[in-house]
């Protein structure tokens, strides 16, 4: 039954098509030609849409802790790629790769690579764990 | 001899009457169903945005620019920004799937409405059935007030009431005044649309941008809740901008694509194949 299930929703997301969230540019938020990465703590994991959140605690390259906005894929992208609302939650340690923000003084990272070592997951490795 | 002459007449007269009853009363082309986004060389600029200072193609004036130059996409974290629709005129333009259904008088049973929706946006009808549009001061909405009237096949539909919006994802604006025609021509499964944009505060000539689609027997307009959240700690009442002539990203795509800042600029003086020539005499 529980295979059905998830047969059923693969089909209803493969038949919808291409399903593109872009909100905003990500060209004009981020420098999509840099990489930087954050080690630090959970507070607050937005599963949303058009875009979740994820709110980390963590070091800046000054070693300054800071308050990270990380952005992820929508709701509907990452549901489609098994994760949920209930994937993360307050006080993970986590390990974040991305595309930095344009100004530094926001602290914003474009999510391309998750780790939590605690039960080894991850995201952002396999073929099509993207958002856009 | 009487009978003849009344067949003669009573024959082509029924005869006639057959061949109305076979075609529209009217000549409406249908362009209800769901329609896929043909993207071509658009796609990193409608799908993963465009680049910062990148106006070009398109016929601004220096009042947009100013706008575009004192932009900082940051602002789009702002609550009141996050849930926010894409206007009817840009969202042509958006990556998701179009539904357009019909709405049919049930007396006459011609198409009285159609009805537009995307992903991201918000129910737009457009109304064939003669209204007029409503007064300069009333509600102006994501959606427009939208009137068309059939010019042959093609439906030339003619949108105001716009709130605010934008040209292009990096902070060229679209003004309230604003006034849009667009053109819907249906080629078989093909959907092209001429939108042709007026904007009096923004605009130094009308933007024209045609767009395609492709029908889509498996489309989908999924659900789109959305939820506003703090997606960025910042001061309170701070509003993202920069000053103007402060803006460090504004050389950036000129430089990564080894062209003139001056071609990056937009408007009408550097968007006519005649600029190609005065650029390379600089």
């Amino acid at each position: 039954m529980k295979g059905k299930l998830f047969l059923l929703l693969g089909v209803t997301f493969l038949v919808s098509g291409a399903r593109l969230y872009a909100h905003h540019s990500f060209a004009a938020t981020y420098h999509e030609d840099q990489t930087t990465k954050i080690e630090g703590t959970i507070v607050q994991f937005q599963f949303r849409n058009p875009h979740s959140f994820v709110q980390v605690d963590a070091a800046d390259a000054k070693g300054v802790m800071q308050r990270w906005g990380v952005e992820w894929g929508g709701a509907g992208q990452l549901g489609g790629q098994n994760i949920n609302r209930y994937t993360l939650k307050a006080g993970d340690k986590v390990i974040i790769t991305g595309n930095p923000g344009r100004n530094p003084d926001e602290h914003r990272i474009r999510m391309t690579g998750l780790k939590r070592p605690s039960d080894g997951l991850s995201w952002g490795t396999k073929p099509g764990e993207t958002f856009d | 001899m009487f009978r003849i002459r009344r067949t003669a007449i009573i024959a082509p007269l029924f005869l006639l009457v057959v061949m109305c009853a076979g075609r529209p009363a009217f000549a409406q082309m249908d362009f209800s169903g769901e329609w896929q986004p043909i993207f071509y060389e658009d796609q990193p600029e409608r799908v993963a945005g465009p680049e910062i200072g990148d106006y070009t193609g398109i016929p601004i004036n220096d009042a947009a620019r100013m706008r575009g130059d004192t932009w900082k996409a940051s602002v789009q974290t702002l609550p009141e920004w996050q849930c926010r629709p894409h206007s009817a005129d840009y969202i042509w333009r958006g990556p998701s799937q179009l539904r357009i259904s019909k709405e049919i008088n049930p007396v006459t049973r011609q198409i009285s409405a159609f009805h537009l929706e995307w992903l991201r946006s918000v129910d737009t009808p457009v109304w064939l059935d003669g209204r007029p549009h409503p007064p300069e001061y009333a509600e102006h909405t994501w959606g427009g007030f939208a009137t068309g009237k059939w010019e042959g096949q093609t439906l030339t539909v003619t949108v105001t009431h716009l709130k605010e919006g934008y040209l292009r994802r990096n902070g060229l604006p679209r003004s309230d005044k604003a006034t849009v025609v667009e053109h819907w021509t249906r080629h078989g499964n093909y959907l092209t649309v001429a939108v042709v944009m007026n904007d009096p505060v923004y605009l130094a000539e009308p933007f024209v941008r045609t767009t395609d689609y492709r029908l889509a027997l498996n489309g989908l307009v999924a659900p789109y809740p959305c939820s506003v959240v703090e997606e960025e700690t910042r001061e309170k009442g701070e509003v993202p901008s920069w000053i103007p002539g402060k803006n460090p990203d504004l050389h950036e795509y000129a430089d990564k694509h080894k062209i003139p800042f001056e071609a990056t600029r937009g408007g009408p003086q550097t968007m006519y194949p005649e600029y190609i020539s005065k650029m390379k005499t600089k």
